[in-house]
């Protein structure tokens, strides 16, 4: 027993186990673009033994980290590098007042809520030139950035008012979280999944409560009120899960990624007798057409050339392959698989002033990508990764669910599946 | 989740058998716990290096006095020229650009400054046809200044005692000035991000001509990013330039890796970066089904599978205080059951583990509790009985077992 205590002897952020290789440091997008940041492998496992010893030796570079995750994608010794710079950040900062520009920019549905009361309004005046400058100036947001416009009308609203009555008529059943975006600014991905479910005959159902999964919280540091809305989405989606034996579906990467991950490993708040049943709606359909529990079918005259972009989340979730493999049965959809890089702008981060030109600068290799793929349009299940792309190449970027549902035949996708109208 | 084949393992091995089945028109699932071995490789792919300690000089001479079970023993001497002609063919396609055949080693250098026999060499890498007749005289090394994962000491001594008549040279250009303000960051990646453009590049080459004074030939640290940017240098410099390892992580190995796993993209397979295979279902003599960790409930199915996961340090095989073993199937390994005789005093020495690795038949099936698994082979540095670092036939046996377990699978 004395002499097998090494291999009890793992902390728990694994620390311990870098083998010094160096490889993070290859894959660290910030680092490759700036030399104000220290890479993965000295903020994270180097750094932490140093700030175990004496939490002076914390390094505010730190905060430059894009929780991107590309660094524990490619470590070959399973080191939570990320998690471990995330923790750190997290007890250099607690307690400390975030500026009012990320607190605005972390409440995404906050913003979202006023903004959808007076939508024409705020997208006119978010995209106005003064607006713009005195948002660069006096908020810190860089002027190049568009604001995603508002929908007049919220996701949930729309739910309500046209879908919620037809649900109970299918045999099976889901719930989705749909998250901020969805909600405040696109609930065409919204309708679209709902549309997709029904046709294949599930009726779809929001939580009986839903709050801003925090992903962008965790991020500008505002740890109390994410650990806060972290609690009643982990109880709501408890609820649907136990009692409605509901799986709770999602269509955006960082909010699943969030819900299933980061809770525990950041906010330390217990999801794991739910995680199985949290999952992106790519992937619950995906094994059902797998199993052939559900058939699928196309439109006939449905032509697109589309380049998939898997976002860093995505890919640290390991689930591309479902969204991949569900576009591939699309017959007229020429896919192209893009090499995975990072489009710079995780979250909030592109959003900051002194933030832009490096999440510019990390971009630019994908977007590289994306124009020699000669596409007329990508597609990524993350949101914000939308957002930088759409702005720094032109082309539309598409959610898979989206894409899919447009190029779903309807109403022989229903027949298929013997669902009467 | 189905496709033809599964691979566990996405390093150079996994990636080569993966290319070689898509390519004639398999559908195949990489799945892969991180990045490989191949970011430690320097430029150069090695088949046999070393006999008894002894410099090999034709390797396809030798394949029959190594001993029986060695991989290429198992692949059979007469497949051994076929196949390695596929790899360097399969290495072009993907768009890697090397000299070297498999009738005669050349040599190549190592970031410390040693020769080494070599088998393949990337184009734009320094390669030496001859020890006993270099190409030329006079080398000028070029040395980044700042940069730490260049031993320029090292380097040049070794070049002067292959014969070379070294001059060391330091130069800097604006660019890499700014790198060094965070050492730790200073390294090959970084350096080959700022040296894109052609006015970087430009920069360097200013710098470096006129720096070379009567050289025959510059060397420079293997800081590129690709072989446009090695190009570009190469046609504003003065005299021949060639490129030379530099302490892993290296740029050759990186590009390498990222070019293979690009061109088996492009064929239509999946490569689940990241992920790793923790179990699997053995049903009779047949593996039917791979758990992995992201996919979770949903397992990989396959007709037929393939082990690529490396030695000891990619996971590929794991020790405790007892026993080594293979950690997803726990399949026969070939290991010393005693723990004293794993490896002996002095790290150079001949280590016991270093050729140690999963148990396979002549066709490279693996075998559990002594019954061999008609659908997986095992590939590469996982498998047993070889030896990288002792007989420098670390890449040619990943290369060639993959082709010859691609094969043998296309041939079911
Ligand atoms: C430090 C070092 C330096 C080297 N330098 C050179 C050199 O300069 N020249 C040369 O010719 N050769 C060199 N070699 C040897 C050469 O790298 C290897 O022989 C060859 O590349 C091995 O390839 P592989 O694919 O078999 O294994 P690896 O490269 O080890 O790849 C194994 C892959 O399997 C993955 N994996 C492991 N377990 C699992 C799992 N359960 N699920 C999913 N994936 C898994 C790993 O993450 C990894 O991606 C070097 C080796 C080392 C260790
Ligand atoms: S890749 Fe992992 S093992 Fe290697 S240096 Fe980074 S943290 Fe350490
Ligand atoms: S999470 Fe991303 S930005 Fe942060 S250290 Fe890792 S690779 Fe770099």
């Amino acid at each position: 027993m004395a002499d097998q205590m090494q291999l009890c002897n793992i902390s728990a952020n694994n620390f311990e186990q870098c083998t010094k290789c160096s490889i993070c440091t290859t894959v660290c997008p910030v680092a490759a673009v700036t030399t104000d940041y220290p890479g993965p492998k000295q903020a994270g496992p180097d750094g932490e033994r140093y700030r175990l010893k004496d939490p002076a030796f914390y390094d505010k570079a730190l905060k430059l980290c894009l929780n991107c995750k590309r660094c524990e994608v490619a470590c070959p010794s399973g080191v939570h590098i990320a998690d471990i710079i995330q923790r750190a950040r997290m007890s250099a900062g607690e307690g400390k007042r975030a500026s009012l520009r990320d607190t605005l920019l972390a409440n995404t549905d906050l913003l979202g809520t006023a903004a959808n009361l007076v939508a024409p309004v705020a997208n006119a005046t978010l995209g106005l030139k003064p607006t713009k400058l005195v948002m660069h100036s006096v908020m810190s947001i860089h002027k190049h950035r568009t604001f995603p416009a508002y929908s007049r009308t919220k996701f949930e609203t729309w739910y309500k008012r046209h879908a919620a009555k037809q649900q109970d008529a299918y045999s099976r059943h889901v719930s989705y979280f749909h998250g901020c975006y969805v909600n405040y600014n696109f609930p065409k991905l919204g309708q679209d999944l709902v549309k997709l479910m029904n046709a294949a005959g599930y009726g779809v159902h929001l939580l009986d409560k839903e709050q801003c999964c925090g992903v962008a919280l965790i991020a500008n540091g505002l740890y109390k009120q994410a650990r806060r809305q972290a609690r009643v989405n982990a109880a709501n989606i408890r609820q649907a899960v136990s009692a409605r034996h509901h799986t709770v579906l999602t269509t955006s990467s960082s909010c699943t990624f969030n819900l299933r991950d980061e809770y525990p490993a950041i906010l330390d708040i217990d999801t794991s007798d739910v995680r199985d049943n949290i999952m992106l709606a790519t992937r619950f359909i995906y094994n059902l057409v797998d199993e052939e529990k559900i058939k699928l079918i196309f439109k006939q005259d449905y032509k697109r050339r589309i380049a998939y972009h898997t976002a860093c989340h995505m890919q640290r979730m390991g689930w591309q392959i479902y969204s991949i493999e569900l576009l591939r049965m699309i017959p007229g959809l020429d896919l192209v698989e893009l090499d995975q890089e990072c489009c710079g702008i995780s979250g909030t981060y592109g959003f900051k002033k002194e933030n832009y030109e490096r999440s510019q600068a990390i971009g630019s290799t994908l977007f590289k990508l994306i124009e020699d793929a000669h596409v007329e349009a990508v597609a990524t299940d993350c949101e914000t990764c939308k957002w930088q792309i759409e702005m720094s190449t032109g082309l539309p970027v598409e959610n898979p669910v989206s894409i899919l549902a447009d190029a779903l035949d309807v109403e022989a996708t229903r027949r298929a599946n013997m669902i009467s109208d | 989740m189905r496709t033809d084949t599964v691979i566990i393992g996405g390093g150079l091995s996994g990636l080569t058998c993966g290319i070689a089945l898509a390519k004639r028109g398999q559908r195949v699932t990489i799945v892969a716990s991180g990045q490989s071995t191949l970011l430690f490789n320097g430029g150069s792919m090695d088949l046999l290096g070393y006999i008894d300690g002894q410099a090999v000089k034709a390797p396809l001479d030798v394949i029959a006095q190594l001993p029986i079970d060695h991989p290429y023993r198992k692949i059979g001497t007469e497949r051994i020229a076929d196949l390695a002609d596929q790899a360097k063919q399969l290495l072009e396609d993907a768009g890697i650009m090397t000299e070297g055949s498999a009738n005669a080693n050349h040599w190549r250098v190592t970031p410390m400054g040693v020769a080494k026999p070599a088998w393949l060499t990337l184009k734009s890498h320094v390669c030496i046809d001859d020890i006993e007749q270099l190409p030329c005289k006079r080398v000028a090394l070029m040395c980044v200044r700042g940069f730490f994962d260049q031993p320029n000491g090292m380097l040049a001594n070794g070049l002067q005692q292959m014969g070379f008549n070294v001059e060391k040279k330091e130069f800097t250009t604006d660019e890499i000035t700014t790198l060094r303000r965070s050492p730790s960051e200073m390294r090959a990646v970084s350096l080959s991000k700022r040296l894109v453009s052609n006015s970087s590049l430009k920069r360097v080459a200013d710098q470096i001509n006129a720096l070379a004074a009567d050289a025959d030939m510059m060397l420079l640290p293997s800081v590129l990013g690709d072989e446009e940017a090695f190009d570009t240098l190469q046609s504003m410099t003065v005299k021949p330039l060639r490129l030379v390892a530099t302490l892993p992580p290296s740029m050759a190995g990186i590009r390498m890796q990222k070019q293979l796993q690009h061109y088996f993209r492009m064929l239509g397979g999946n490569y689940l970066m990241g992920d790793s295979a923790v179990s699997a279902v053995i049903d009779g003599d047949r593996v039917v089904s791979v758990t992995t960790a992201k996919l979770g409930d949903m397992p990989l199915r396959a007709n037929n599978f393939v082990l690529a996961s490396g030695s000891f340090i990619s996971r590929g095989l794991t020790a405790d205080y007892e026993r080594i073993y293979e950690p997803v199937m726990d399949l026969d390994v070939d290991a010393d059951a005693n723990r004293d005789n794993w490896t002996q005093f002095g790290v150079l020495n001949p280590q016991a583990y270093s050729r140690y690795g999963v148990k396979t038949d002549d066709s490279l099936h693996c075998i559990k509790q002594g019954k061999t698994i008609s659908n997986l082979h095992a590939i590469g540095s996982v498998l047993s009985g070889h030896d990288p670092i002792k007989m420098a036939d670390g890449t040619g046996v990943s290369l060639l077992t993959a082709l010859a377990a691609a094969q043998d699978i296309l041939a079911k």
